[in-house]
């Protein structure tokens, strides 16, 4: 500030204001919400802004919009759109859960998804157990067969299906953390669990780009998953 | 205006991909979120297409309302406020007939037209509000509720651009000083 009549133009706090009151072109707004989103100071200072001028809001009269808005809303987000969030909320609970059982499972992003009704089904050999893997429906989304002596795990997909042009990876979630196990086939498949895998580890079933994921890790939303518990 | 506890537990159910709560929100928030929408984008389509986004914002990002952070009647008002003036400000070419010439915010404000123990510190904003030079003060306040951007101001009040821009800065600094020490 260069004295009490002539504020600086380029005072950060300044645009933080401009851009509550909504002064700014669209370029400029892009600009400081792009600087909100990766500085908290930044969005302090939006926030400060909203804050002081609230009050103004209460004095802008209500009007009631057209019955159709309200049927749009309700239609869209029970559609497609509805399946999806509730499927990425539940997901939150499950990684909330899974850090507290789970420890490394905690590496997985926050925003991956979900894992719902696991039934572990006992075999009568030691050392072998299914895990049935669902997703939201009422059939399996996976059948995973784990034989700890020989560190094999056989994948049968039932009903897990990948979005158009995406892969499937299959991840083995351990207290070190996400492994690639390799991509969901069509058809059953076998994989080699990695060395060490203790048998209270996870079994993660994320969507990837084509081939699978790029970097080693997870990279796309956890569709399933699917505790594996020891005999 | 439904209170607090009410909209917070609405939230919280979105959250979950509730969409019943998303109902019961639209219908307790609608009037007050479409009223501010269409004082700012006055083409009635394209005000129901903003209402209408707002709201499949909200379900999107009603996880990430924070009830430290304040009431949920602001948050959802800035939610649909700001996606209103993306909207005035993308479609600059066009803008509709005033609504009301000459409407008195600030009076209204004193007299506000629905209950507003939602809108805190308002006493503080009118007594600094009314501080500001005149024309400075109705440029703050025709940005905030009416969505004029600056160009706008500057035919509105008969001054360059960059005078009215500075009109802005000072009002904002000013504004701040002032509720600064009134609080």
């Amino acid at each position: 500030m260069t004295g009490p009549g002539t504020p600086d133009p380029d005072d950060p706090d300044l645009r933080a204001a401009e851009y509550v009151l909504g002064t700014l072109d669209a370029r400029e707004r892009a600009a400081v919400e792009r600087e909100a989103a990766r500085d908290p100071a930044a969005r302090a200072r939006i926030d400060a802004w909203e804050h002081r001028l609230a009050p103004l809001a209460a004095a802008v009269p209500a009007e009631t919009p057209p019955p159709r808005i309200r049927a749009a809303v309700l239609q869209g987000v029970r559609g497609a759109g509805h399946a999806e969030t509730r499927r990425i909320a539940d997901l939150r609970t499950q990684v909330r859960r899974w850090r507290i059982t789970a420890g490394g499972a905690g590496l997985l992003a926050a925003s991956l998804a979900l894992a719902l009704m696991v039934v572990p089904f006992r075999e009568p050999s030691g050392g072998r157990y299914l895990a049935v893997v669902q997703g939201g429906g009422t059939l399996p989304a996976l059948i995973v067969r784990v034989d700890t002596r020989t560190g094999i795990a056989q994948v049968r997909p039932v009903n897990a299906e990948a979005p158009t042009d995406r892969s499937l990876e299959l991840w083995y979630v351990g207290a070190q953390g996400p492994k690639p196990l390799g991509l969901v086939a069509a058809g059953q498949s076998q994989v080699r669990l990695p060395a060490g895998s203790a048998a209270n580890g996870v079994i993660a079933v994320s969507v990837e780009p084509p081939g699978g994921s790029p970097t080693g890790q997870p990279t796309g939303p956890v569709v399933y998953t699917g505790k594996l518990l020891a005999e | 205006m439904a209170d607090d506890a009410t909209l917070r537990r609405l939230l919280a159910g979105i959250a979950r991909g509730d969409a019943a709560c998303l109902a019961d929100l639209y219908d307790l928030t609608s009037p007050k979120l479409y009223g501010l929408i269409l004082r700012i984008q006055r083409d009635r389509g394209l005000a129901e297409d903003v209402l209408q986004d707002v709201y499949v914002r909200i379900w999107q990002a009603a996880g990430r309302y924070r009830p430290e952070a304040g009431p949920p009647m602001p948050w959802l008002a800035t939610l649909a406020r700001h996606r209103a003036i993306d909207s005035v400000r993308r479609k600059t070419e066009v803008q509709g007939p005033d609504l009301d010439n000459g409407e008195d915010w600030v009076a209204r404000l004193i007299d506000p037209h629905d209950a507003s123990a939602a809108f805190l510190d308002r006493d503080a904003l009118v007594a600094c509000l009314n501080r500001l030079d005149p024309s400075h003060r109705d440029c703050v306040v025709l940005a905030y509720c009416e969505g004029l951007s600056r160009e706008d101001l500057a035919r509105r009040f008969d001054r360059p651009v960059n005078t009215i821009k500075t009109w802005l800065h000072r009002a904002l600094a000013a504004l701040k000083t002032c509720m600064e020490v009134a609080s």
